[in-house]
């Protein structure tokens, strides 16, 4: 058995932060702290090596914002369950292994199941339940895609390596990678500053990409219509024309904001649809960065549905209205939160009007101290687990690179349901 | 220490050649034994029952990326208001309910067919949610990219056959299936159709130079189950043709032809559909090597899921309610996934239903042919009772066939055939010869040492459909789990895998392909066993391999 004083090389480890889940990551373990030896982007490495600080590495349990032993930290949790009425699950990031112990749990305590950002995984979903969708994955798009359009005003911050690790690459087997065109759409600015990458194969377009069904009615009727320059507009035109298999990335969570999202998503998959009458082509939405695919998928197998169900002993019920926590919590309707972020380094977002208890990450952050916080290890860092990746298809181990203080999410909720 | 006795039921166990008769069955810690000198935790009274071996299902789609979409876009037929385990509906149930609706029908091992290896772990985590059963799944090859390239640059069979064997070590499956031999690949560069002998136009190689590599492979690495194909030419009228090249391209060789019902269409008639099952079964009595399951079409709505990305795409006109997914997967495969009603008003689907009973009635040994309903693609895993009585039950198949609401007497010849099956035969085609296939020894069999995998049926029930659809016993490696209709333990089976040896050499060569062509590493594409226990959730069992070679 390894001792915590070894040292320990790791490669091809799969990291959880980001639903790429880049698999070549070398990581050296000395002192059972982490230092990742990839050349990859510092915003990536970085989010191992401040786990190496201590306040990521303790076990942290507190009451009402006080530190306490687990012990009590577990017996208050179990008090503020058993009084609770109405509670509900709220999974802020895991792997599938946690998705399915709050299944479990969930018909435990009668509990309301859902994920902070259903909204916007249910308008991804909603396509393929309207009409119908050509998708891909990312070692199709690598190794056959000839052109690619990208939707982004963020999408490089919040995938720091798609650029480099699936589009514009060296190798692909069936087309000439040095010929591939690629068309990043949206914040020109950001996407230059957050790609940083300079390559005569990608075109900068600057757009609002507000106006994305303009822009497809456009090359849809070959008039530009959209605020693109003629020169560029043509040249996408061209490049869609001529493509052996173009493919249309793009986030639903940027378009979120947009009161045009739905008929955005909506016009972007019928103009791929309708590109395969004669050519191929296929869309991919990218999310998942809280673990929002492995949630989707694990609920889908074990309920049918992708979130917003409640447990009545040992049947459950869906409806996506009536179950929506984020609604339920913002209306006064739920007593109890039990918030659950095994991933994310997002600042979770309490509701003083309920009773909040966070099995979290070290250093959780939250608008307000919760009730009870109970730290747990990370799934890929601490303990064995298993991810989706971002486009649906791909499934990846995660390993436990160091040796944990801290306890599995499953065993915290296990503990606390006891 | 768990000891049964099943006393004084009448035998179906058609390894052991013992057809109705009676005899005690004796059960200790999960083994079926001779004889039990401790003392008898649990006796049976078996009179008036029929024991059979459990049911195995070897073609049914009960895990992975595609019944997940379906179960996702179709929430709407979720709506089980019976509150019967869940919401799920019946054609696209969750995990639990799965589990649960096959062991109260007595099957205790069914296996997923189309696993795509960069999926499997998404398929083994939902077998391994599914309670009860064994479960197993067929690893799909012949349409990625590295294998065809393998055979477009005339690699040796060894280096296939290295391939093969690292493919269902690395997967953690059963069998190979190959669905519409480089078909897929084929749409993925716009080709519409591939048929037999046709070159891709990437790779110029023909899908029966795949099946006849693939068959040989499969054959030589001594895996049990023969190559499992899914013919090209899904759902085409004349396909029956091409099913033909496709069997005749093993070359001799073992193979399945799954799902035979799809590919048994001729192009005659003033529809240009008609039924080409006199031809195929014609095939499959005379060709000794050669197994089918059916694909049995049953009326009602479901949802069609397939590898077989090129032919969804081409029928998702026909999607009811009007709307489907088509994926193009990591250079490996692709799946479509488009609901489907499947009507007595409509002349295609009456005759679909038609074909695939004649296909049954027509095939002489009940050990060449397999009871399916491709679940979900022809209907769901439920209806097997029901498609039990169809088969043993002439006067009720006629009468079913009168009531079609359109006329296709003259397009079938269901009518003029006398056969009914026996319930010797219906224990041979569920039982004994899907584990002979599948090479599982201590399965579908009482034997001495065989799993105790068990099910009792009530005799006095004469509705065979009734009787198949509820056993009074299911009893599951030697544990009671269910009694009349209600679940009494809750068990988690097995994985069943193979792991035939191989030159590790292959694998230098696929980690020069992953790391310059793919997007994951080589090493994250190989469940290992410990994942599969302390990460899936499920334990396995090896199944035996014996290497063969072609003189």
């Amino acid at each position: 058995m390894s001792k915590i004083s070894d040292s320990l090389n790791h490669k091809n480890i799969v990291c959880p932060f980001c639903s790429l889940h880049c698999d070549d990551l070398e990581i050296d373990v000395h002192d059972n702290k982490l230092y990742v030896k990839s050349n990859v982007p510092k915003s990536c490495a970085y989010k191992y090596e401040k786990l190496n600080l201590a306040k990521f590495k303790d076990m942290v349990t507190t009451v009402k914002g006080k530190p306490c032993e687990p012990k009590k930290a577990y017996q208050y949790s179990k008090q503020l369950i058993k009084k609770s009425k109405e509670t509900v699950l709220l999974n802020s990031s895991s792997d599938v292994n946690v998705t399915r112990e709050v299944l479990s749990t969930a018909s435990k305590v009668n509990a309301i199941v859902d994920h902070v950002n259903s909204s916007i995984f249910l308008k991804n979903i909603s396509i393929y339940q309207r009409r119908g969708y050509m998708a891909t994955s990312l070692t199709e798009i690598k190794n056959k895609s000839d052109v690619i359009i990208v939707f982004s005003n963020n999408l490089f911050k919040t995938y720091p390596r798609l650029m480099e690790k699936f589009l514009a690459t060296k190798n692909s087997f069936s087309v000439n990678s040095k010929k591939k065109e690629i068309y990043v759409i949206g914040n020109k600015k950001n996407n230059i500053k957050d790609c940083n990458i300079r390559d005569k194969r990608i075109t900068y377009v600057d757009y609002n990409n507000r106006n994305i069904t303009k822009l497809l009615n456009s090359l849809i009727s070959k008039k530009n219509e959209s605020s693109i320059s003629n020169k560029v507009f043509n040249k996408l035109l061209a490049s869609i024309e001529t493509s052996k298999y173009l493919s249309v990335l793009w986030a639903t969570s940027e378009f979120e904001s947009y009161k045009e999202c739905d008929e955005i998503i909506y016009n972007i998959s019928a103009y791929v649809v309708s590109l395969n009458k004669t050519s191929r082509a296929a869309c991919l939405s990218l999310s998942g960065n809280d673990g929002d695919v492995s949630f989707t998928q694990t609920l889908g197998w074990m309920t049918g549905f992708p979130s917003r169900i409640k447990f009545t002993g040992n049947f459950f019920e869906y409806d996506k209205d009536a179950n929506n926590a984020i609604q339920l919590i913002n209306s006064g309707n739920s007593d109890l939160v039990i918030h659950l972020n095994s991933l994310s380094e997002k600042k979770l977002v309490l509701n003083k009007k309920n009773k909040n208890i966070v099995i979290g990450r070290p250093c959780t952050k939250f608008n307000i101290e919760p009730d009870v916080f109970i730290s747990c290890g990370i799934p890929g860092i601490d303990f064995k687990g298993h991810i989706f990746r971002t486009d649906n298809v791909v499934s990846l181990p995660l390993t436990s690179l160091r040796m944990s203080h801290s306890r599995s999410t499953q065993e915290i909720l296990r503990e606390i349901l006891e | 220490m768990t000891t049964l006795c099943l006393k004084n039921g009448q035998i179906f166990d058609p390894i052991n050649k013992i057809f109705n008769k009676k005899k005690d069955i004796y059960v200790k810690d999960g083994k079926i034994v001779e004889k039990l000198n401790e003392k008898i935790s649990e006796t049976i009274d078996c009179k008036n029952k029929i024991i059979m071996p459990g049911a195995i299902d070897l073609h049914t789609h009960i895990g992975g990326g595609k019944v997940n979409i379906a179960r996702l876009m179709l929430q709407e037929f979720h709506n089980n208001s019976d509150r019967d385990y869940d919401l799920t509906a019946d054609f696209i149930p969750s995990t639990l309910k799965t589990g649960l609706q096959y062991i109260k029908m007595g099957y205790t091992s069914c296996f997923e067919p189309a696993v795509l290896p960069i999926n499997a772990r998404q398929s083994h985590s939902e077998m391994a949610d599914t309670p009860f059963i064994d479960k197993g799944g067929y690893a799909l090859l012949g349409n990625d990219d590295f294998l065809l390239d393998l055979i477009s640059r005339g690699a040796h069979q060894s280096e296939i056959n290295d391939y093969v064997a690292f493919i269902l070590k690395a997967t953690q499956c059963i069998g190979i299936k190959v669905v519409n031999p480089g078909g897929i690949n084929a749409f993925k560069f716009n080709q519409r159709a591939l048929n037999v002998d046709e070159n891709s136009v990437r790779y110029k190689i023909t899908p029966r130079k795949i099946v006849r590599l693939l068959a040989r492979a499969v054959y030589e690495l001594g895996v049990p189950h023969p190559l499992h194909v899914h013919c090209s030419n899904l759902g085409v009228p004349g396909n029956f043709k091409s099913t033909i090249e496709t069997i005749k391209a093993a070359e001799g060789l073992p193979v399945h032809i799954t799902h035979i019902q799809f590919h048994s269409y001729g192009n005659n008639g003033d529809r240009n559909f008609s039924s080409a099952s006199a031809e195929i079964t014609d095939y499959i009595n005379k060709i000794p090597n050669l197994t089918c399951d059916v694909g049995q079409v049953l009326f009602g709505q479901t949802a069609t899921m397939s590898g077989d990305s090129m032919k969804q795409h081409a029928n998702h006109s026909h999607a009811h309610p009007d709307k489907w997914l088509c994926m193009d997967i990591e250079c490996e495969a692709g799946c479509g996934v488009v609901p489907f009603k499947y009507t007595d008003q409509s002349f295609v689907n009456a005759l679909q239903w038609a074909i695939g009973l004649e296909t049954f009635l027509l095939t002489e040994d009940p050990d060449k042919i397999f009871l399916t309903t491709d679940h979900p693609n022809g209907a769901p895993f439920t209806s097997y009772p029901h498609l039990i009585k169809l088969l043993m039950n002439k006067s009720f198949r006629d009468n079913l066939l009168d009531q079609l609401s359109v006329d296709i007497s003259k397009h079938t010849i269901l009518k003029d055939i006398k056969r009914e099956y026996t319930l010797s035969e219906i224990a041979t085609m569920t039982r004994s010869a899907p584990a002979r296939i599948l090479g599982l020894t201590n399965k579908g069999s009482l034997s001495k040492e065989a799993d105790a995998d068990i099910t009792i049926y009530d005799s006095n029930i004469k509705d065979v459909e009734e009787m198949f659809a509820s056993p009074t016993h299911v009893i599951k490696d030697g544990v009671v789990v269910v009694k009349d209709g209600e679940i009494k333990n809750y068990t988690w089976g097995k994985t069943q895998v193979v792991k035939p040896e191989y030159d590790a050499t292959i694998e230098k060569k696929l980690k020069k392909y992953f790391d310059k062509y793919h997007t994951i590493a080589l090493p994250n594409y190989s469940i290992s066993n410990d994942e599969m226990s302390e990460v899936i959730g499920s334990d396995i069992n090896e199944v035996k391999c014996s290497r063969k070679r072609i003189s």
